[in-house]
Order: structure tokens, then C-alpha cells, then sequence
């Protein structure tokens, strides 16, 4: 077990050191974008953006270039953007964390709540009109574009309705928590369920397939022989089984969406988290933040990824020799 | 000065002031009327929101070259001189700011005394001294300025700073004398445009304790009714009052009426015209999405303000690439392009006017004329796709691929797809390349990325037919394997640059024969040439909460922040 | 089926654009037409009106006719046929979709064949450039893929895709996708090794081709006709954020996702603009999923296949 743990960090830190030089090679043969002369401006003459290329270190090798970027990124901390000169990229993530943060924990609660509940009574009502209700609007929750969703829903709460129903709507932005909790919650209300329509979606369904699943195993066979009632199989037994499957699943989404991967969200709805920031900072290729918001994201994936793993060979002792 | 580098406002000063020779600079300015009205203290106090959905980059005045932040610097920095801080045309005068007067020009124009204000403090307590002007001048050089090289050079001992700013000392350059509080600069070679240098935040008086370096996020104190107190380019930037000011000169650096001034960054423009709406916001600084505008017109008429702007957005052609380095291909294009139908994309007939000249109407030189169109007046008739087609017929360049290099925002990005479809209309290949705005600008001009046509615009800075015609279509604004190459059309003709040297000349005597000459080499670039097709004059609008009073638009700087009111 | 229906019935109309805007609308969809006109109620209208309340300001495109025969769903801001572009858009987005998917299929299979059945260093390598690709967030390889393909195109020997080309949003969708697929596949691949007919192939002597071929891809095959349509749908969704974010299908081509993000300019004065596309999407990943559904029901009722976007 601590063997296969070990085995599974190490390959998490290549995975991470990949990403890094990847991202770092992919910008740097991006056409057009010389950080020197964009940060030294308009009408620089060669010399000035010869200096500032020095300065930034933008004149060595690429590997040292690239060794510079984690030493400013990990050790010393103080990487900043080439945009925003002085603007160090830790401190940005660690604002804008808290951000991201809100939106995808209120929107997982929507989620494990609506998908949970979804996923239950379609099983337990499985062969009834409800059980294909049920599964069908979770196939239109994951056909919807959220990005598309979400300008619907700004259309319909900032726009068309705003000045009846929906006038207590604010306008898009984040408030924090420790500042107004009920305004937070107000400014993330549209953002939260339309994050979650997608996870309700995949979590309805793929609950109801492992509890139909569950329902034909043999223990459930042995408990219905013992008399037991129809729902306390369900929620007792079967439920308990299935929910393995949606613990680790919702391990894997967790960590991708407090990775940055509710950019679109975020993007849509005006919401300073991490999935913006990374977006600004490709519409700017700014390469510093860029780099620091990727390695924020593969961190969460990565560590994700290898909590479920350990956890599954935790459970089942097969997997570590795989 | 382009509108979209960086996606804020960018400006180049390479005017050179047609107004008379260098004696009459100073004497001209000095007798700048102030025509303000008296400071009206019922309306001071409050805090006013300005809203952008991205920062601005630095702070640093001597580094920051958008007009995002150029807008704040007017209530925050001055410098020896500074533009009138007044509304319309006098906007662009420059006065005396930290020096008692404008300075006395002697030497044949070569060397400018200031006597510097006694008892000015920066918003740290310290009084300003003619050490910090030295230490301001020299700084400009050790955090290499982006025109460092390009405007500053001109002081003595400039040059030499350039290529070594570090120990940068512009011995004889910057000569100050702390017992008379005089500061004398002396220049290699008279220069029209060095008092305009001057006035701008580059040329900012900062204490002598500034870091040598880039300040980035960090506030440096400076002399203005407001000072930076803090700066978070993902949030927010404020302003509060200088607790060490007084005013000194209204029309150099007025008192301003907000207790504090916030810039708030990160939503997106269509939240921040609806904060502006509900009155939760009062300026939005992005320009304004397109289909709000018919809404606000109607509903927000009283909060819109729309001024006139001597600018151009046009279409550069490369005139060393193939199909256009064809003239007759060139022809054909500014032929088949409808400039109204441009303008509908970007607003309609009231936000902008077609142009056929490459001076905008109104500036000195300009003089109607309008080739490549229907009609045959002055004025624009519409297109000839008929003419068109048979010119790209003949020039042989029918079936060519063209790609036209745009930035990715709705407006240009509309505007590409339209010359996309006119061009695939006259018989070539056309493809559209939007690219962030942040590295369009400087994509375009680089002459290794191959760019064969590409959408740009030029906002002047001074009323000089030299900013639009020198600056943009003379071989010394060529630099082939540069990003910083602003002749986007590689247009080099030896002939016309030196009847633009002539034309400067002639200005610092007879302007108005120089504004005809000007006029004339305008009318000989487009028939002759036709390196770009000029599209339209556009106009800026300002949309501001409904509480906001006395909006000032300044030509040079746009809307005086400090001076709106929001009690 | 009824997914099936529904779905052959979208591609059936999209395939028809061609014959519904030249003999039926009259609109050449990729060509602006922003001085153009057309007679509504027996007056001719300007196809972009000039707003002339209050000051005049903003230009918007005419509104829906509700007649089939011309603009049925108005203008876009470029005054072009918001239908016939809906119907053009459609081609594109099920192309990509579907391509790209077959494309990601075909990678996934022979590299999950590959790592799962030879196991050791292949396997290891392979098994890291799912991590690699799995771990990176979809929309930055896309991005960045994008914005580097898009400017300069790609060349690799003596093949080069213009940037342009409907090649690039394809090739990059399906290659962020190859882990989705790849993985699972592998895991099949796994335990089918430990079968017994397998190793009885193995311990026979057949070479590794002829027992990946004739024992191990037959009983992979169930689970990756599964995945098809729902990577179909998947895809589709993806080729459509990526137009948001405009690095997918380039102008003036136009895909579901490009109208979209055309419509978001008009939100407040033509949401249908926007809207229109959005719903085709939502009927057509719909479809897919329930027709994908139907598969799994039929080969392979274990399939999961599952992302998020």
C-alpha cells in the first residue's frame, strides 16, 4: 500500500512537471507575442526593449528561463505578470480562490442534493412514467451549453424581466462572504444552479444505473428473501453501495472545478475566480499568470486523480497491482 | 495613438505644433484664458465608482503608457507644464503647472529655463525640490520609458542614458540650482514638440526617493489633488484626496470634488452598463456594447455624452506584399469598401462620419476631397464594386488569398468579416484572423508576420497634420523585422518625406502654407498611393450615472474624472 | 429511436441549407449584407435599421419575419440570414462533432488497445500522456492549441492546414479527448488479458496483431459504438465553447457555437439570435445521448462515459 502510494504521488509530480513545460513551450512558440516588447510599449527603441529583456531575464536559454519562472513561481513566490508589471500571481490566486470556491461548493451542494434525490426516486420508481421523466431531464441538464445557459439566464434576470420579477436580481459580480453573507448568496444564486444543472444531470443518471445495477446483486436478493421493505433495501442497502461510485466521481469534478474548470461560469456571470483569471490572462497571454493558474489546476486534477486511486486500492485490493 | 493596444487607450506624441516658431510656443500658451468656473464646494465629497472591466497595467506615471490610467494621472502627477485643465479646444494648450511660468526659450530654441513653485508637497509631506526634478528626469531613462529613447534622447546627455540608464546623470542635460529653484534644460536641437513631452505623465515630477525601477502595483506619491492609496489590478484602484495639496494653479491642477475615487476592475461591460443603470456604478470606461446603445440613447439620452474626436479607424494595406503592393489592388479595395456600412457596425450615423481622407476633418491641413467612391463630390457617394472588380481583373491579382488581421472584440471583429465578405465579393481569397487586442497592435506593424491587410485606428494627440501623415506613412516609421513598426502600410516614399520635411519646416514660419502642404501631400498619399483605406471619424461616448454633474471632456485627456460631481 | 429519429431528421435538415437558401430563402448566408433590404408587408425595409429615437444612437438588425421564405429568423449583425446560417451552422458543428469523435474513437482505441494489452514501458508512457492530458485543463489546451494553430496554421510534413481550416477545431477537440476513451478502454483491455481464451490465444502462439484484432477488438467494440454518439454530443457541446471563446470554427464559416457568440452582440436588442443555436444544440446532444443511451442498452449496459463541460 505505502509502495503503491509513493508510486502514485511520483507520477502525479511528472504529470505536474509536464504540464509546466508544456505550457511554458506552448507560449513561447506562440507567433506574435514577445513579452520584452510588449511590456516595454509603443514606440520603444531597440535598446529599451533589449533592457527589458535583460531585466526579465527574457534573454537566456529556455531552460534557464523556464527554471527561473518555478524558482519565481514555487520558491520565492514573487513570479509576476507581464501585464500588470508588480503584480505577483500568488497573491492574485489566492484571492481569487476563495471566489471559485463559493461557486463550486453552493453549486455542489445544489448538485449532490438535486442529483442524489433525482437518481433515487427514478430507481425507486423505475418502470413508471417519473423514472423517464426523471432521466430525461437529466439528458437535457448535460445537452445544455453552460456558457449558454448562463447568458440565457443573464438575459432573462438582468434584461428582459429584470424591471418585474426579477428586479431583486443583483447585477453580475461577487461579493464576499465574510462581507455581506446574504448578498454573497444573492450574487451566486443564478451562478450556483447553473453550474449545477450539468452535475445534477450526470449524478441523476449515473446514480439510478448503479442503483439498478445494486438492485440485482445478490444481497439485495438475500434481503428482499428476508422481507424487507422495497425502500429500506433501496436507501439502505443499495444506496450505500452505489454512493461509492458517486463519492469518487464527485471527487474527480470537485477538484477539476476548483482547478478553474467552471471558466465558462465564471466568464459568463462576472465572477472573479480562478477559471476568469485564466481566461484573462489568455486573452492577454500573460504567460506568468497563465503558467501559475495551469499548475493552480493541475494541482487540484492531479491530487484528485490520486485520491481516488489510493482510495479505490484502499477498497479493492486488486487495483494496486495493476 | 491607437484606441485598442492593450485594449485601452494607447497615444503617441509625435506632433509637432504648427502654431508658429519656437519663441511663439510659449507665448502662445501663456495666453490661454481660463474660462473654468469657480470651485463650487456644495458638491464636493462622495465616492465616485468608475467602472473598467480589466486594470491598466502599472501605475508608474513615467511608465504607463494607456489612457486609462493617463485619465487618473491629470488629478494625481504634474509635471513642470501640463495641459489646461479646461473643456474644449483649449484643452490641448499647455500651461505652466509646477513652474511658476512657462519657460523662457533661449539658445535658438535649445535651452529652457523653469523656475519651480516654492512650497508644493507631495501627498508623502515632503516638499518638492529641483532635486526631485533632476531625479524625475533622470528616472525616466533608468525605468526605460517606452519613448525614452524617441522623445527624451533629445536632452543633452540623453543619449547616453539610453543605452546606459543605470548611472544616468544627464550631466549639462538637467542643470538645477537649489538656491534660485531654477531648472534649465538644454536639448541637442531645437524641438517643437519638447514642451508637449513635458506635459504629458511621463514627464511627471516624482520624489527623488521613487524606486529606480518600474513601480508597478506599488503607488508612488505625487503632487496632484489625489493620490493613489491603494491598487489591486483584479479589484480595485483608489484615489482619495491629498491631504498636502492646494491649489496652486485651477487651470494647471484644479481641486477636485469626490472624497475618493475608486476604479473597479473585472466584470464584464455589459454588467458594468447595467451597474451604471441601476445607479450602482458611474462611468463605465469600456466602449459600450453595441446593442445597448439603442436602449441607453432612448432611455439614458440624459446620461450620454457624445463628443467628436479627431481620429481615424482605417485599413493599412502592405505595400510591399503581394496583391497589394499593386497599386491598382489597393485602388480596387478602397473602391469596393462602403464606408457607411462600416459605420453601421459600429454604432450607426450618429457615432460616426465616413472618411476619405487620411487627415480627419477639422484638423489643420485637412482638405475635403473623396476618391474611390461613386458619386464624384467631396463628400462620400458609396461604393463602386463595379469599378472594383474590374481593377482587380487588371491588376492581376484576381484569386489571390488575403488574410486580414483584426482584434477579437465584436466591433473590429464585425468590421473584419465585412471586408472578408467584400473582398471575397471582388475576386480574392480572403480570411480573417481576430487576435487578442492585447497583441494585434503589435502583430500588425511586424513585417515577418506577413500581414497582408489589417484593421487599425489612430486617435491624434495635438492638432498637427505631422501626428497622422509622418507618423504613420513616412520611411522613418518603417522598421521591417520590428514589432514597434507604426508605418503599418511599409509605405516609403522619398519623395513624399521630403515634402513632409519641408512641410514641418514651412510650419514653424508660415502655418498656414504648411497646413496647405499637408493637405496637398494627403491628397498625393491617397491618389497616388492609396495605402490604407480610411474608414470613418468615429466619436467617443461617456454613459454616466444619473447622480454625476458637471462632465468635462477634455480633448487631450477625455472626461476630467476629478471634476464630476456625485452630490 | 426516438433519438435516432430526431437526430437523422437534424442532419437530414442541415444537409438540405444548400437547397433552402438558394431556392428557397435567396441569401447567400456567408456574404454580408449590410446595406441590403427586403420587402416586408409590402414595404421595403433596410435589413440593419438605424436606431432615430433619443439620440440616434445603435444600428439593429431586422427581427424575425416568421415567413420561411426570407429571414425567417431575422438578421445577424452582418445583415446575413440568421435560418440559412442556423441550417449552414448546423453542418459545421455536426461535422466536427462527428469527427472529430470518430477521430478521438479511433486514437482511443489504438492506444488503449496498445497500453492496456502490452502493458509495461508502453503502457507507462501512455498512461502518463493521459495524465498529462487529463490533468490539463480542457479549455487551455484548446486555448492555447488554438491561438497558436489559428495564427500560423499546421504543418506536419507534407500536409498543411490552412488556419482556417475545419481540420484544426477537429484535431484539437478530439485529441483533448483521447484519456475519455482511452482510459476506460484500457482498463477492458486489462481484465480481458486475464480472460482464459485470451491467454489460451497467447499461450497458442497467434501473433499480438491477430489476437488484438480477432479476440481482444471484438469484445472492446460494444464499449466504443457506445461511446460514439455520446462523444458525438460531447463534442458538439465542446466545438461550441470554443466558438464562444471564438477559437473554433472561423468566420465567415459558421457553426451553432459561431452563432451563438455572434447573438451575444445582439443579447438585448435579438436574443433569438443567440437563443436559436443554443436550442438546436440542446436537441441534437439530446437526441445523441438518448439514442447513445439506446446503445448501451443494446451492446454494452457497464459503458460509462462521462466529462464535464
Amino acid at each position: 500500500m505505502g509502495l503503491f502510494i509513493i508510486r502514485r504521488l511520483t507520477s502525479a509530480v511528472l504529470v505536474m512537471f509536464a504540464i509546466s513545460v508544456l505550457v511554458f513551450l506552448i507560449f513561447f512558440a506562440t507567433p506574435g507575442v514577445d513579452p520584452a516588447a510588449r511590456i516595454a510599449g509603443r514606440s520603444a527603441t531597440p535598446q529599451i526593449v533589449a533592457q527589458i529583456r535583460h531585466e526579465f531575464g527574457l534573454d537566456r536559454a529556455l531552460p534557464i528561463r523556464y527554471g527561473l519562472m518555478m524558482d519565481h513561481l514555487f520558491i520565492k513566490q514573487d513570479l509576476s505578470s507581464y501585464v500588470n508589471i508588480g503584480d505577483r500571481v500568488v497573491p492574485q490566486i489566492i484571492s481569487a480562490a476563495p471566489v471559485t470556491l463559493s461557486l463550486v461548493l453552493g453549486a455542489a451542494v445544489i448538485w449532490l442534493l438535486v442529483g442524489v434525490a433525482g437518481g433515487v426516486v427514478a430507481a425507486a420508481n423505475r418502470g413508471k412514467f417519473i423514472d423517464p421523466l426523471i432521466m430525461f431531464f437529466g439528458i437535457a441538464a448535460i445537452s445544455v451549453p453552460a456558457y449558454w445557459l448562463g447568458e440565457v439566464v443573464n438575459l432573462i434576470t438582468q434584461s428582459k424581466l429584470h424591471s418585474s420579477i426579477f428586479s431583486w436580481v443583483p447585477s453580475s459580480g461577487f461579493v464576499s462572504l465574510s462581507a455581506n453573507p446574504g448578498q454573497w448568496a444573492l450574487h451566486l444564486l443564478f451562478p450556483w444552479l447553473t453550474l449545477a444543472a450539468l452535475y445534477a444531470g450526470i449524478y441523476a443518471r449515473v446514480l439510478r444505473a448503479e442503483l439498478v445495477n445494486a438492485l440485482n446483486e445478490d444481497y439485495v436478493r438475500t434481503a428482499r428473501a428476508k422481507g424487507l421493505s422495497e425502500r429500506r433495501i433501496l436507501l439502505r442497502h443499495a444506496l450505500r453501495c452505489s454512493l461509492i461510485s458517486i463519492v469518487s466521481l464527485f471527487g474527480l469534478d470537485f477538484g477539476a472545478l476548483i482547478g478553474g474548470a467552471a471558466l465558462l461560469t465564471e466568464v459568463v456571470f462576472g465572477l472573479p475566480g480562478v477559471g476568469q483569471l485564466t481566461y484573462t490572462s489568455l486573452q492577454n497571454l500573460d504567460l506568468p499568470v497563465i503558467m501559475g493558474c495551469v499548475m493552480y489546476g493541475a494541482f487540484f486534477v492531479v491530487l484528485a486523480n490520486a485520491v481516488v486511486d489510493v482510495l479505490y486500492a484502499f477498497l479493492d485490493p486488486r487495483v494496486r497491482l495493476a | 495613438m491607437n484606441r485598442f493596444y492593450s485594449m485601452k487607450w494607447v497615444r503617441v506624441l509625435l506632433a509637432t505644433l504648427v502654431t508658429g516658431s519656437l519663441g511663439l510656443v510659449a507665448a502662445s500658451s501663456a495666453s490661454a484664458s481660463n474660462t473654468s468656473l469657480p470651485y463650487q464646494s456644495a458638491h464636493a465629497g462622495g465616492t465616485l465608482k468608475l467602472m473598467a472591466s480589466t486594470a491598466g497595467g502599472t501605475l508608474d506615471p513615467q511608465v504607463n503608457y494607456t489612457l486609462q490610467y493617463w485619465q487618473l494621472y491629470q488629478a494625481t502627477y504634474d509635471g513642470l507644464v501640463s495641459f489646461h485643465k479646461v473643456a474644449g479646444a483649449a484643452s490641448f494648450e499647455v500651461v505652466p503647472d509646477l513652474a511658476t511660468a512657462l519657460p523662457k526659450v533661449t539658445n535658438g530654441g535649445k535651452t529652457y529655463t523653469f523656475t519651480l513653485r516654492k512650497g508644493i508637497k507631495f501627498s508623502n509631506g515632503k516638499t518638492v525640490t529641483v532635486n526631485d526634478v533632476l531625479a524625475s528626469f533622470q528616472r525616466i531613462f533608468k525605468v526605460s520609458n517606452p519613448n525614452a529613447g524617441t522623445w527624451y534622447s533629445s536632452i543633452v546627455g540623453g543619449a547616453a542614458c539610453v543605452t546606459t540608464p543605470a548611472t544616468c546623470k544627464l550631466t549639462g542635460g538637467v542643470v538645477v540650482n537649489a538656491a534660485t529653484n531654477k531648472v534649465t534644460i538644454n536639448l541637442v536641437a531645437p524641438d517643437a514638440e519638447f514642451l508637449d513631452q513635458l506635459a504629458v505623465p511621463f514627464g511627471s515630477i516624482l520624489p527623488a526617493s521613487a524606486p529606480v525601477k518600474d513601480a508597478g502595483t506599488t503607488p508612488i506619491p505625487g503632487t496632484g489633488a489625489y493620490e493613489f492609496s491603494k491598487y489591486d489590478p483584479n479589484h480595485q484602484l483608489t484615489m482619495v484626496r491629498n491631504p498636502h495639496f492646494k491649489v496652486w494653479s485651477a487651470a494647471a491642477q484644479p481641486q477636485g470634488y469626490p472624497n475618493e475615487i475608486d476604479m473597479v476592475f473585472g466584470s464584464t461591460v455589459e454588467s458594468e452598463v447595467t451597474a451604471v443603470e441601476n445607479g450602482q456604478g458611474d462611468w463605465v470606461f469600456d466602449p459600450l456594447p453595441s446593442d445597448r446603445l439603442q436602449q441607453l440613447s432612448t432611455k439614458y439620452a440624459n446620461q450620454l455624452h457624445v463628443n467628436s474626436l479627431t481620429a481615424i479607424w482605417y485599413l493599412p494595406m502592405n505595400t510591399n506584399l503581394a496583391p497589394f503592393n499593386n497599386f491598382m489592388a489597393r485602388e480596387a479595395v478602397n473602391y469596393a469598401i462602403n464606408k457607411t456600412a462600416a459605420i453601421a457596425l459600429f454604432g450607426g450615423s450618429q457615432l460616426a462620419q465616413p472618411a476619405c481622407t487620411i487627415l480627419p476633418p477639422g484638423f489643420p491641413g485637412h482638405v475635403d476631397f473623396c476618391y474611390y467612391q461613386k458619386g464624384t463630390g467631396t463628400t462620400y457617394g458609396g461604393p463602386d464594386i463595379a469599378k472594383a472588380k474590374a481593377l482587380v481583373k487588371k491588376s492581376g491579382t484576381f484569386g489571390q488569398s488575403v488574410g486580414i488581421v483584426v482584434t477579437n472584440d465584436s466591433v473590429n471583429e464585425a468590421v473584419g468579416q465585412y471586408v472578408q465578405s467584400v473582398l471575397n465579393s471582388i475576386g480574392y481569397k480572403a480570411t480573417i484572423k481576430p487576435l487578442s487586442a492585447n497583441i494585434q497592435f503589435n502583430y500588425i506593424q511586424n513585417t515577418k508576420n506577413k500581414v497582408q491587410i489589417s484593421l487599425s485606428q489612430w486617435y491624434q494627440d495635438y492638432p498637427a497634420a505631422s501626428d497622422f501623415l509622418k507618423v504613420l506613412l513616412s520611411c522613418q516609421g518603417f522598421h521591417p523585422g520590428s514589432d514597434n513598426s507604426i508605418n503599418i502600410a511599409g509605405y516609403c516614399n522619398k519623395a513624399i518625406d521630403a515634402k513632409m520635411n519641408k512641410a514641418e519646416a514651412l510650419g514653424l514660419t508660415n502655418p498656414t502654407a504648411a497646413n496647405a502642404l499637408w493637405g496637398q501631400i494627403d491628397k498625393q498619399l491617397m491618389g497616388t498611393a492609396a495605402p490604407w483605406v480610411p474608414l470613418f471619424t468615429p466619436k467617443q461616448i461617456d454613459f454616466v450615472g444619473k447622480r454625476v454633474g458637471n462632465y468635462q471632456f477634455s480633448r487631450q485627456f477625455y472626461m476630467y474624472v476629478d471634476q464630476l460631481w456625485v452630490k | 429511436m426516438a433519438g435516432l429519429a430526431v437526430f437523422l431528421l437534424v442532419v437530414t435538415i442541415c444537409l438540405l441549407a444548400p437547397v433552402y437558401a438558394h431556392d428557397i430563402a435567396h441569401v447567400n448566408p456567408f456574404a454580408s449584407n449590410l446595406q441590403g433590404t427586403i420587402v416586408l408587408h409590402g414595404k421595403v425595409v433596410q435589413l440593419l435599421q438605424q436606431n432615430t429615437q433619443g439620440l440616434g444612437l445603435g444600428v439593429t438588425p431586422i427581427g424575425p419575419t416568421w415567413n420561411i421564405s426570407h429571414y425567417f429568423l431575422g438578421a445577424d449583425n452582418q445583415g446575413r440570414d440568421v435560418f440559412a446560417r442556423l441550417l449552414y451552422g448546423g453542418r459545421s458543428s455536426l461535422l466536427i462533432g462527428a469527427a472529430s469523435a470518430l477521430i478521438c474513437c479511433l486514437a482511443a482505441t489504438i492506444l488503449g488497445l496498445a497500453a492496456g494489452y502490452f502493458g509495461g514501458p508502453i503502457d507507462w508512457v501512455l498512461s502518463r500522456i493521459f495524465d498529462i492530458i487529463w490533468a490539463f485543463p480542457i479549455y487551455l489546451l484548446a486555448i492555447s492549441l488554438s491561438v497558436v494553430l489559428l495564427t500560423s496554421g499546421l504543418q506536419i510534413g507534407f500536409i498543411h492546414i490552412g488556419p482556417g481550416s475545419l481540420m484544426l477545431p477537429i484535431l484539437i477537440i478530439a485529441a483533448v479527448f483521447v484519456p475519455y476513451v482511452a482510459r476506460p478502454l484500457r482498463g477492458i483491455v486489462l481484465s480481458l488479458r486475464e480472460r482464459e481464451f485470451i491467454q489460451a490465444a497467447i499461450g497458442s502462439g497467434a501473433s499480438d496483431y491477430r489476437i488484438l484484432m480477432k479476440e481482444i477488438l471484438p469484445n472492446a467494440a460494444p464499449t466504443i459504438i457506445v461511446f460514439l454518439p455520446l462523444m458525438v454530443a460531447f463534442n458538439m457541446l465542446t466545438e461550441s465553447a470554443l466558438s464562444f471563446l471564438s477559437i473554433g470554427v472561423q468566420p465567415p464559416a459558421a457553426s451553432w457555437g459561431t452563432i451563438i457568440n455572434d447573438g451575444l452582440g445582439l443579447l438585448y436588442t435579438r436574443p433569438v439570435v443567440a437563443i436559436a443555436p443554443g436550442l438546436m444544440i440542446v436537441v441534437t446532444a439530446v437526441a445523441l445521448n438518448i439514442l447513445g443511451d439506446g446503445a448501451r442498452d443494446a451492446f454494452d449496459p457497464k459503458a460509462k462515459l462521462r466529462g464535464s463541460i
